[in-house]
């Protein structure tokens, strides 16, 4: 039996929440000097429903609104447990034992119960989206049970070593709640999309899809409050780069996304009523590329596309120095990243001498993600490198509704297509199995590459649980796949966070970025 | 009177002198252009460039010379526009004519048709037909063609109801000649003044229309130098790069007045039934 | 009665055009498109969701069959499930149509204000300095890409010179929803700071619209007074011996006038058709930034649903002024 202590969450802040919630809300003084924290957003909050939403750009609502069993925080990520007070596994790695923490309240007062855990990991393997895609291997439906009120039971088809991690985008929704709104068997989809059933630090009071939403602490959340905490945490839908920077300049806003361009990072830093700080954060950029079309099967050919990119063009120049190169798939800062990883270098006489080995070379077909400028930018500068070669490349840009399910269709599969692949959650796994295994063809594995020794590796990594044995494996599949050319590998983002001097203790995580507000403080 | 001929006669003049300089630009854009490759080629090392000696209108995100892309721009605007619009007339005119020309049900028909296109904006149909579709220039070419046929299909209706009980119509069909070749040789010849003139004008409707679908992304990808397209990729820019948008639109600018001004002058001299007394009305 | 039968003529003549309009909605949505399950089920939807999908909407039907179930659900009201928002998508474009509204009726007001009077300078100092100023500048503002000019005012008013927001309709929320129009809610609620910032969140959006509406309305009003001045009633009247000032005043302008309203139609339509664009450039929350989210999002249903929306919304406003018109027009009386 491995045992999983929960760690302590802030014991003394927690003491001080109760305090508080004697004092606020009655006073009538206290109520005026409510501490609003307002973030501009670059993601429509069109949809609010936690089960269908599984990207960082609108974690926020999922992190604010609601609780999962685990939570991440911090940077590198360490895993919490959040709504667990103790875990058990099963020796074979299946079964998963939960006891919940007691007097755990949803925002209408209603407890928290097994059910709700059961009804919500239902939910999701029933709607197919948000974060499905994680658990659809080793969760079948039906076979979650509320043991009693306080205690949940997983029985998985598979072990899984990261099971634990992917628990962290298991929101828990009021179940009664959700019921009542249900229509037509819709698992209140079309309620849930617009309103919210959770029980996280902040409660739901305004949405408006084309403004975004407001919430308001929660005073009885069951994790409690630390000193001076966000009252009202707003976040704003606000499209257009240059007013989100100017918003925080002028302290309409008091933070924006991490991932702004250069050149406006450089005039808020120039702003003194901002602070701004930057973090490593696990966010690999990358191009795919389709094994399954030939001449993308031969190996020179993938190498001759690697020695094609300016790496340092594209992330010193044209990104200005906002990333930082990364060698390999796995981010530099996660375990499991080989130290001292060779990587490929702008080389174009390799490139030319790799070309030359191929037969029946192609005009290949960059597959850029709309809307993305860092997408279509690196098509443009492969597609450069590769005409200094002799290797012709077209560019079609398509929004990435439209790229993602062709990744799991290996005949229409773009060749090539330039991407991130973000965290969701902070295990090597993440980056190497789920994207390489022969396993996930049609199913994660865009690249359809296959090798038997990657393969049994991450089938491995997965069933054994000691970090340090898995770390070993993890940084031989790294290795395999840079020699394979599996994919180009670009760089590791930067997180460039800016906000108003009047805010402290902000929590960066390469998951959810600094958008989990419960741990902000802000002065009076 | 005199003084609105000479008004007129220079709008004609500025129209054509603008038009035949942008044709100009598109065919030799290789050699006035200082950085011929930079089409789709670009230089990181300049990215963002402000406007200067070495790069004439700046550089891009890419650091590519905007000037040089907006000279092959010009090729493509010149493509989409012209393939766009004599589609349009192509499919516009003959429909025109043959509803005007028979009465009955079908040319009824095909005047309602057309009448329900026109009822909606063009650009929201040419949203719809381009998104159907994906984004691609042939597809911009596509959706704008099914989408400003009509113009010409009403104009020519018109035009040809007004025509069919001239006496020379008349004296024609008393000679035996076919109805398609009275449509072709007699009326057809008469008409053509406004056709040309609705052209004209039309070449720069259309020019805006993709470029605005240029603009919503749903265009030529990149590093196709579309004009609607740079101007979208600037926003992210702003205020620093203000050259990056600049430009283009310009030239956008440029091109369009240079057709209305051109429209506007052929109409007094091909049409002088509607050069009333100066007036502007169309 | 001639007014009546004009304007049943019109209103009978509804009915049809919708059809029509639903009907090329219908072509573009099922018949140009390869399979149309497919592309409405989202590119995520697996083979049996499409084949679902299929089901449901009856797309396996006769082309007849299909498309009368389609005019009949879009008749009562049903334009289909956003893929995206999981929401009916007729909600939605209902609940953005008032900023859209607001945004084109303040751009209207702005056009008239500006451009009757200097279409009518224009005619009066015809060919003189003014009227060649007045009329090169109506020229360029009939050429600008709108996106353009929003893009550049934004730069210089926004960025610049910061007197007035880059975008957005408000800051945050807007006031109490009466009749969806910030600017009249915040009337009617007496909240006067609400006012004057919902009027300061429209300038730009509003300016970038009405210049090109502005300069169509010029073009019209300078060749209405043109027309007037030169029509021999015009000409008997000065004969008469009555002052230019009072021909101008009472017989010129009110002809003049009256030839520009039989244009608001299409300058109405015009704006709305420019807010499409407009409104993506200032993330104004109307039924264009709808549109281009969808397109962004390949929310197939969203788009299908728009472009009858927005082209209902179009016929049935046309439809409104053409009724009104032929109530004010006097010659339509005789």
């Amino acid at each position: 039996m491995t045992k999983f202590v929960p760690l302590s969450i802030n014991r003394r802040t927690a003491l001080m929440g109760l305090s508080a919630a004697g004092l606020i809300g009655m006073n009538g003084e206290a109520l005026a000097a409510r501490r609003k924290f307002v973030t501009a957003n670059n993601n429509p909050y069109d949809i609010l429903d936690p089960h269908q939403l599984f990207d960082i750009g609108r974690i926020a609502v999922r992190l604010n609104m609601y609780d999962a069993l685990t939570r991440w925080v911090d940077n590198p990520p360490k895993l919490q447990m959040w709504l667990v007070e103790k875990a058990d596994i099963s020796p074979d790695g299946k079964v998963y034992t939960f006891t919940l923490k007691p007097n755990v309240k949803f925002h209408d007062g209603t407890v928290m119960t097994s059910a709700d855990v059961v009804y919500s990991m239902e939910r999701i393997l029933a709607l197919k989206k948000g974060a499905y895609g994680l658990f659809k291997d080793v969760v079948e439906p039906g076979t979650t049970k509320a043991l009693d009120p306080r205690t949940v039971q997983f029985t998985l088809k598979a072990p899984f070593a990261v099971f634990m991690a992917v628990l962290s985008e298991l929101w828990v929704v009021n179940s009664a709640l959700v019921k009542k709104n249900e229509k037509n068997g819709d698992w209140g989809a079309d309620w849930l999309s617009k309103n919210e059933a959770g029980s996280g630090g902040y409660a739901l009071r305004r949405y408006d899809p084309a403004v975004g939403f407001q919430a308001a602490r929660f005073e009885g959340h069951f994790a409690g409050w630390g000193k001076n905490p966000i009252d009202d945490a707003e976040f704003r839908v606000v499209m257009e780069t240059a007013t989100r920077v100017l918003g925080v300049m002028k302290g309409e806003f008091n933070t924006t996304d991490g991932y702004l361009p250069a050149e406006q990072m450089a005039r808020m830093k120039e702003n003194p009523n901002i602070k701004t700080w930057e973090a490593e954060s696990i966010r690999t950029f990358y191009f795919i590329i389709n094994h399954w079309k030939a001449p993308l099967n031969d190996v020179n050919m993938r190498k001759a596309l690697c020695y094609a990119f300016d790496y340092d063009g594209f992330n010193d120049k044209i990104l200005s120095g906002t990333v930082v190169r990364n060698n390999g798939i796995i981010p530099n800062p996660m375990w499991g990243a080989p130290k001292g990883l060779k990587g490929y270098t702008y080389d174009l006489d390799k490139a030319k001498y790799h070309l030359a080995q191929v037969k029946n070379v192609r005009p290949l077909q960059i597959g850029a993600m709309a809307g993305y400028p860092q997408s279509e930018q690196a098509a443009q500068m492969l597609q450069a490198g590769c005409a200094k070669i002799g290797l012709e490349v077209k560019i079609v840009t398509e929004p990435y509704t439209t790229i993602a399910p062709k990744l799991n269709d290996r005949e229409r599969a773009h060749d090539l297509i330039p991407l991130w692949r973000s965290a969701y959650f902070a295990d090597p796994h993440n980056w190497t199995g789920f994207l390489f295994n022969t396993k996930n063809f049609d199913a994660g594995n865009a690249s359809y590459y296959s090798n038997p020794r990657v393969d049994e590796l991450c089938d491995q990594a997965l069933i054994v649980t000691d970090q340090e044995k898995r770390r070993v494996m993890y940084e031989e599949v790294s290795q395999i796949l840079v020699e394979d050319a599996a994919g180009i590998f670009i760089n590791n983002t930067k997180f460039h966070g800016a906000f108003t001097k009047n805010t402290k203790s902000i929590r960066f995580c390469p998951i959810g970025d600094a958008q989990d507000v419960r741990w902000i403080e802000m002065e009076g | 009177m005199k003084a609105v001929r000479i008004f007129r006669d220079r709008a004609l003049l500025i129209g054509v002198v603008i038009i035949s300089c942008l044709v100009l630009v598109a065919v030799f854009a290789g050699p006035l252009s200082t950085y011929p490759d930079h089409v789709t080629g670009f230089d990181p090392n300049h990215r963002l460039t402000q406007p200067g000696w070495q790069f004439l209108l700046g550089t891009d995100r890419m650091g590519a010379d905007i000037y040089s892309r907006l000279l092959f721009g010009a090729r493509l605007t010149i493509l989409i526009s012209v393939i766009a619009t004599a589609t349009a007339v192509i499919i516009g005119v003959p429909i025109g004519l043959v509803a005007g020309y028979f009465d009955g049900w079908a040319s009824e028909a095909l005047m309602r048709i057309s009448d329900i296109f026109l009822a909606v904006p063009q650009i929201v149909l040419a949203i719809a037909i381009a998104q159907t579709l994906g984004p691609s220039i042939q597809n911009v070419i596509l959706a704008l063609s099914a989408t400003y046929w009509p113009f010409w299909a009403r104009l020519v209706y018109a035009e040809t109801r007004s025509q069919r009980n001239e006496i020379y119509v008349e004296a024609a069909k008393a000679m035996g000649a076919s109805p398609l070749r009275i449509m072709a040789l007699h009326i057809l010849p008469n008409i053509s003044g406004s056709i040309i003139v609705r052209t004209t004008i039309g070449m720069g409707a259309t020019i805006l229309a993709a470029a605005s679908l240029g603009f919503l992304g749903l265009g030529a990808p990149p590093p196709a130098p579309e004009w609607g397209r740079m101007i979208a990729e600037s926003r992210e820019f702003l205020p620093k790069a203000w050259w990056y948008a600049t430009a283009p639109g310009i030239a956008i600018l440029m091109v369009v007045m240079g057709f209305n001004l051109m429209g506007d002058g052929l109409r007094d001299v091909l049409d002088p039934r509607l050069r009333r007394g100066g007036s502007d009305g169309k | 009665m001639r007014i009546l039968v004009l304007a049943l003529r019109r209103i009978a003549w509804m009915p049809p055009t919708l059809l029509g309009l639903i009907g090329i909605v219908f072509f573009i949505s099922r018949i140009i498109p390869a399979d149309p399950a497919r592309v409405m089920a989202g590119e995520n939807a697996s083979p049996a969701q499409i084949e679902a999908l299929r089901q449901k909407f009856g797309l396996d039907l006769p082309l007849w069959q299909q498309f009368v179930n389609y005019v009949s659900d879009v008749l009562s009201g049903n334009m289909g499930i956003s893929l995206y928002s999981q929401r009916p998508v007729a909600e939605d474009l209902i609940g953005r149509l008032a900023a859209t509204f607001e945004l084109a009726i303040a751009a209207m007001v702005v056009a008239i204000a500006i451009g009757v009077p200097l279409g009518v300078v224009s005619a009066l100092n015809r060919n003189k300095f003014i009227d060649q100023v007045i009329r090169l500048v109506t020229m360029a503002g009939l050429a600008m890409a709108a996106f353009w000019l929003a893009i550049l005012l934004q730069l210089f008013f926004s960025m610049t010179l910061g007197i007035t927001p880059v975008q957005g309709r408000i800051d945050g929320w807007g006031p109490d929803s009466i009749t969806g129009f910030y600017t009249i809610d915040a009337m009617l609620t007496g909240d006067g700071e609400m006012f004057a910032k919902s009027l300061w969140y429209l300038a730009l959006p509003t300016a970038t619209l009405a210049i090109p509406a502005a300069a169509t309305i010029v073009r019209f009003t300078r060749a209405g007074v043109l027309n007037a001045l030169s029509s021999n009633f015009v000409f008997y009247q000065s004969a008469m011996g009555l002052p230019r000032r009072t021909i101008i005043w009472k017989y010129i302008l009110r002809s003049a006038l009256i030839g520009t309203l039989t244009q608001i139609g299409l300058v109405f339509g015009n704006l709305l058709a420019g807010a499409v664009v407009i409104e993506t450039v200032f993330s104004w929350p109307g039924l264009g930034l709808f549109a281009y989210n969808s397109i962004l999002q390949s929310d197939y249903n969203a788009i299908m649903a728009f472009t009858l929306f927005t082209g209902t919304v179009f016929i049935l406003v046309n439809l409104l002024i053409d009724i009104a018109q032929t109530l004010l027009d006097p010659r339509s009386r005789a």
